[in-house]
C-alpha cells in the first residue's frame, strides 16, 4: 500500500481503480463473524426464505468495504487518515451476486495549502443495477 | 468482538433524540481483521502494516451501536457518513459511543438518526460518522 500518491498524477475526471468482488454466502458468514453481526436476514437462509426479500443480503457495509478498497487502492494511507465518504444505499446485495465498484475524480480544491480530492463512485450488480452510490473526500497530507 | 457494557436494549421508539448510548468497548485482534479481511476480499496489506481497515472499525462500530436498541423487522441502514481521522494499530482496544441524533417520520417509514464516534485507548478520536435506519411503522 503506498503512503500517499503523487499529486502531480491526479486529475480531474481521472478514473478511480475499479474493484469486482463476487460474494458469497461464506463471505456474508464471515464477515458477520468479524463485525458481530448476525442478523438473520444475513446468516440464516432459512429465515431469511420467508421474508420479503426471499434470500439472505449482504451486510451494506460489507459492500462498502469493496468502495474503501477502492479508495485505499487510489489514494493509500492518506484514506485511512484523511478519509471521509457519504453514500446511501440504494438497493440490496445477494450471494451469487458480482459487484463492480467504480468511480472518478470529480475535483481538487485547495483549503489552506492543503489537497483536497472529490470523488464520486457507484457499486453495481451484474444487471448494472445501483447499490450503494454516494461521494467521498480524501485530504492529501 | 465486543464486550457489552450496558442492559439490555430498548425499542429506538422508547429513546428520545438525544439519547446518548453507554459506550461499548471491543478490541480489533488480528485474528478478527484477518476474518475480515478474507471476507471482503482485501488485501493483506493491512496485517504487514498493522493496521485496521477503516471499514472494521466502522463495521464493529454499527454493530455495537445497533445492538443498543431494537428496531422492527424489515428495518434496512439507509444511508453512512464516515470520517476517518487516524489509523488504529491491529490490536488496539477502541470505544464506540453514539447518539440518536434525530428521528422522523416519512409515510410509513421512520427514519433514526445515529451519531458514531470512535475512540482509541489515549481518548483520541479515530473515527466520526452518521448512520441512517429506516424502520417500518
Amino acid at each position: 500500500m503506498k503512503e500517499k500518491p503523487n499529486l502531480a498524477d491526479i486529475h480531474q475526471g481521472d478514473s478511480l481503480p475499479s474493484v469486482t468482488k463476487h460474494i458469497t454466502q461464506q463471505n456474508i458468514n464471515l464477515y458477520a463473524e468479524a463485525s458481530g453481526d448476525f442478523n438473520p436476514i444475513h446468516v440464516d437462509e432459512a429465515f431469511a426464505a420467508k421474508t420479503p426479500l426471499e434470500g439472505t443480503i449482504a451486510h451494506g457495509m460489507l459492500i462498502l468495504a469493496y468502495a474503501s478498497e477502492m479508495m485505499t487502492q487510489a489514494f493509500g494511507q492518506s484514506w485511512l487518515k484523511g478519509g471521509k465518504l457519504s453514500i446511501r444505499f440504494k438497493a440490496a446485495a445477494r450471494p451469487q451476486d458480482t459487484i463492480t465498484t467504480s468511480g472518478q475524480i470529480d475535483t481538487i480544491e485547495y483549503k489552506e495549502d492543503i489537497p483536497y480530492v472529490n470523488c464520486s463512485f457507484e457499486c453495481r450488480n451484474q444487471n448494472g443495477d445501483v447499490v450503494i452510490s454516494g461521494g467521498s473526500v480524501v485530504r492529501l497530507q | 468482538m465486543k464486550e457489552k457494557e450496558n442492559s439490555s436494549p430498548l425499542s429506538f421508539k422508547q429513546l428520545p433524540v438525544g439519547f446518548e448510548f453507554p459506550p461499548t468497548s471491543y478490541e480489533l485482534s488480528e485474528s478478527i481483521i484477518t476474518k475480515y479481511l478474507e471476507a471482503v476480499g482485501e488485501s493483506a496489506d493491512f496485517l504487514a502494516l498493522g493496521i485496521v481497515p477503516p471499514l472494521a472499525i466502522a463495521a464493529c462500530a454499527m454493530t455495537a451501536l445497533s445492538q443498543s436498541f431494537t428496531v422492527p423487522p424489515g428495518s434496512i441502514h439507509a444511508s453512512q457518513e464516515l470520517e476517518f481521522l487516524k489509523p488504529v494499530p491491529i490490536g488496539s482496544r477502541v470505544s464506540c459511543g453514539g447518539r440518536l441524533a434525530q428521528k422522523l417520520a416519512r409515510g410509513s417509514l421512520n427514519l433514526v438518526m445515529l451519531e458514531i464516534s470512535v475512540l482509541d485507548e489515549d481518548g483520541e478520536q479515530v473515527l466520526s460518522g452518521k448512520a441512517t435506519i429506516a424502520a417500518p411503522d
